[in-house]
C-alpha cells in the first residue's frame, strides 16, 4: 500500500465502533465463497481516517490502525488545519501530518475549506468545529496561498472539500460555487466533492428557490478535472430549511440521485460513506456503500456528459 | 487585519462568550445558534467523557458554568482531539475557587486517557515468571506505558458521597497491560519509592530491595527481600513491571 490510483470504488468512514466489525468480517482477498451476502464487506475498498484522532496515538490504536494500513487504501481526511483561520498556518502540526502520511503510506489528504480557529490570545486557539469561511476576493486569495503553503510543506497536491454552513456572511460579496471554483484555481489544489453537503447548503440557503434545481445548478459548474475524491453522507432536520450536517443518519434520495448525476456529468471517481452518529451495526452501513458501488457499476463504462462537451468544443 | 478577519473574529468572540459579545451584525440568529450549540457542545462531550468523576462530585451546573468558562477563556493550541482534556486540565489550574481536591481529581480522571493512548516503542516479547526467571535475579523495568503517581488526596476514592477534606498521601501506579487495557495499583510508600528506584535505574529486584532497605535502615533484610520479593512477583503477574 498505497498510490492514489489504489484510492477507488467505494469507500468507508473508519469509526472506532466498526473496527472490531470490520475485522470479524475481513476476509483476505480472492476468497469468493462468501456464503452469506449480508455479511460482505468486500465493497469497502479503502477507508477514511481524520488525522487529528490517529496522529501520536498508542496502544490500541496505534495496533489498529496498524492492522488497517496492511488491508486497505487509506485516506486522511483532516478537520483541524483550520485553511481559512486567523491565525498562522499550524506548520508543526503539519509537518505531524507529514510525517503521518509517510510512515502509513496514506496517498491522499484532504481537508475543509473552512476554519476552526480564531487566534485567541495570540495561541491558535482551536474551536474544533467547521466554521464558515466569507466568501470574498480577499478570502479567496488568502485561503489559496495557505493551502499553496500547505502543498509546499507536504511536497503533494491535497483536495478542499465544499464544507457545509449554516450562516451566510453579510459582508460576502459572491457564492459559495463561485469562491469554490476561484479557491480551486488560485490554488491549483484538488476538489474533495462532498455531494451531501451540497445539498444541504442548497437547503439552507434556497430562500424561495427550488433547493433541487440550485444543487444540480452548483453541480454542472464543479470544474471536473479537479475532482479526485467524495464523500456521501445523511443529515438531520432541524427544520424545513435547515439541515444539519450531522451524518447521522441514512442518505437520502435527493442526494443519491446528485451523486447519480455527478457521476453522469463527469465519470465515476472515489466515493465514501460518512457516518459519525448513531451508527448502525456494519451490515447495515454496507447497504449504502454497496449502493455507492452499484451506482458506480452503472456509470461505469458510459461517456460523462462533459467529457463529450468538453470534445465537442475542441473539435469545433 | 483583513476584513473577512474581523467579521470572523466577531463571529467566534459571538461563539466563545455570547453573552458578552453580540453576534456580527445581520447574521440570522437561529443560524449563528447552530455553531453557538454545536462548538460548545463538541467541547463539552469532548472534556466530559474524560473527567466523569470531576463531573459527578461538582454537580451537572457547576461543570456547565466551568466548561463555559473554558470555551470562554482559554486559546487551545492542539489541533488533536485526544489532547483536549489535557487542555481543559490545563485551564483548570487557572480556576480559582475549586475544591483542592479537584486537580489532582481530574489529573488521575485524565492519566487513563493519557496511558491508554501512550505510543511506546515496540512491546518486546513479555518475559513472564518461569522458572528461570524471577524478580530477584533479572533485572527489572518498569513496563513501558507507565506512570507512577503522588497525589495529596485519595484521589481513586472520591466520589459524590467521599470529597476528602483533608490530605491523605496517596501513592498509585497506572499501567496498560498487553491487552491494552488501564490499570491502577493504590501502592505503600515502601513499594512506591522501590518502582521510584526501578524507574530511575533499571536493576535487579535484590538490589533495589537491598539499596531501599539500605536508605530506610529496615532491621530485617532478608524479612524485606522476601515480602519484596513477593510484591515484584505480583506486579510482574499484573504486567506492570516487566523482567529482562
Amino acid at each position: 500500500m498505497s498510490s492514489l490510483a489504489e484510492i477507488k470504488g467505494a469507500g468507508l468512514g473508519l469509526k472506532r465502533e466498526l473496527i472490531p466489525q470490520i475485522q470479524n468480517l475481513y476476509q483476505e482477498p480472492y476468497n469468493a465463497e462468501s456464503s452469506n451476502q449480508d455479511a460482505s464487506i468486500a465493497n469497502i475498498h479503502f477507508v477514511e481516517i481524520a488525522p487529528e484522532n490517529w496522529i501520536n496515538a498508542g496502544g490500541k490504536a496505534e495496533a489498529d490502525l496498524a492492522w488497517f494500513i496492511e488491508r486497505y487504501p487509506i485516506v486522511c481526511h483532516g478537520l483541524c488545519l483550520s485553511l481559512g483561520g486567523p491565525d498562522p498556518l499550524n506548520t508543526d502540526f503539519l509537518k505531524q501530518v507529514k510525517q503521518f502520511l509517510s510512515a502509513n503510506k496514506i496517498p491522499l489528504y484532504t481537508e475543509h475549506l473552512s476554519y476552526c480557529s480564531d487566534y485567541y490570545q495570540n495561541q491558535p486557539g482551536y474551536l474544533y468545529d467547521l466554521l464558515p469561511i466569507p466568501f470574498t476576493e480577499e478570502a479567496v486569495k488568502y485561503v489559496a496561498q495557505r493551502i499553496r503553503q500547505t502543498q509546499d510543506i507536504l511536497g503533494q497536491r491535497i483536495a478542499i472539500e465544499n464544507a457545509s454552513f449554516y450562516a451566510a456572511a453579510p459582508i460576502s460579496t459572491m457564492d459559495e460555487i463561485t469562491f469554490l471554483n476561484a479557491v480551486l484555481q488560485e490554488a491549483d489544489c484538488w476538489l474533495h466533492l462532498d455531494i451531501n453537503n451540497i445539498y444541504v447548503n442548497s437547503v439552507n440557503f434556497a430562500q424561495q428557490q427550488d433547493p433541487i434545481k440550485l444543487a444540480q445548478d452548483f453541480l454542472h459548474r464543479i470544474p471536473a478535472e479537479r475532482i479526485i475524491y467524495s464523500h456521501i453522507a445523511g443529515h438531520y432536520q432541524q427544520s424545513p430549511n435547515l439541515l444539519i450536517d450531522t451524518h447521522g443518519k441514512d442518505v437520502i434520495d435527493p442526494v443519491w440521485d446528485l451523486l447519480d448525476t455527478a457521476y453522469r456529468l463527469f465519470g465515476i471517481f472515489p466515493t465514501l460513506l460518512e457516518r459519525d452518529n448513531n451508527v448502525p451495526p456494519l451490515p447495515i452501513l454496507m447497504r449504502e456503500v454497496n449502493k455507492i458501488a452499484a451506482y458506480q457499476a452503472n456509470h461505469q463504462n458510459k461517456q460523462p456528459v462533459n467529457f463529450q462537451q468538453n470534445l465537442t468544443r475542441v473539435i469545433c | 487585519m483583513l476584513d473577512f478577519q474581523r467579521y470572523q473574529l466577531a463571529f467566534t468572540a459571538h461563539i466563545r462568550n455570547p453573552e458578552l459579545h453580540p453576534k456580527p451584525a445581520n447574521v440570522i440568529e437561529n443560524r449563528m445558534a447552530v455553531y453557538r450549540e454545536s462548538v460548545f457542545n463538541n467541547i463539552f462531550e469532548s472534556v466530559s467523557v474524560c473527567f466523569p468523576v470531576c463531573q459527578n462530585v461538582l454537580g451537572k451546573r457547576k461543570w456547565h458554568h466551568l466548561i463555559r468558562n473554558f470555551v470562554a477563556n482559554y486559546s487551545a493550541n492542539s489541533p488533536l482531539f485526544r489532547e483536549i482534556p489535557q487542555q481543559f486540565l490545563a485551564f483548570l489550574e487557572s480556576i480559582t475557587d475549586l475544591p483542592p481536591y479537584l486537580i489532582p481529581l481530574a489529573h488521575y480522571e485524565w492519566v487513563e486517557l493519557a496511558i491508554s493512548s501512550q505510543q511506546t516503542r515496540a512491546q518486546s516479547i513479555q518475559q513472564t515468571l518461569s522458572t528461570e526467571s524471577n524478580c530477584l535475579d533479572n533485572v527489572i523495568t518498569l513496563t513501558p506505558a507507565s506512570t507512577l503517581l503522588a497525589y495529596d488526596y485519595p484521589v481513586h476514592k472520591i466520589s459524590k458521597r467521599f470529597k476528602p477534606t483533608i490530605i491523605e498521601k496517596t501513592y498509585l501506579l497506572v499501567f496498560r497491560n498487553t491487552s491494552f487495557e488501564v490499570k491502577f495499583i493504590a501502592l505503600n510508600s515502601v513499594t512506591f519509592n522501590l518502582l521510584l528506584h526501578i524507574q530511575s535505574q533499571p536493576s535487579t529486584g535484590r538490589l533495589a530491595l537491598a539499596a531501599l532497605a539500605n536508605e530506610s535502615q529496615y532491621p530485617d533484610l532478608e524479612l524485606f527481600m522476601r515480602f519484596g520479593a513477593e510484591i515484584l512477583d505480583d506486579l510482574c503477574k499484573q504486567q506492570a513491571i516487566t523482567l529482562s
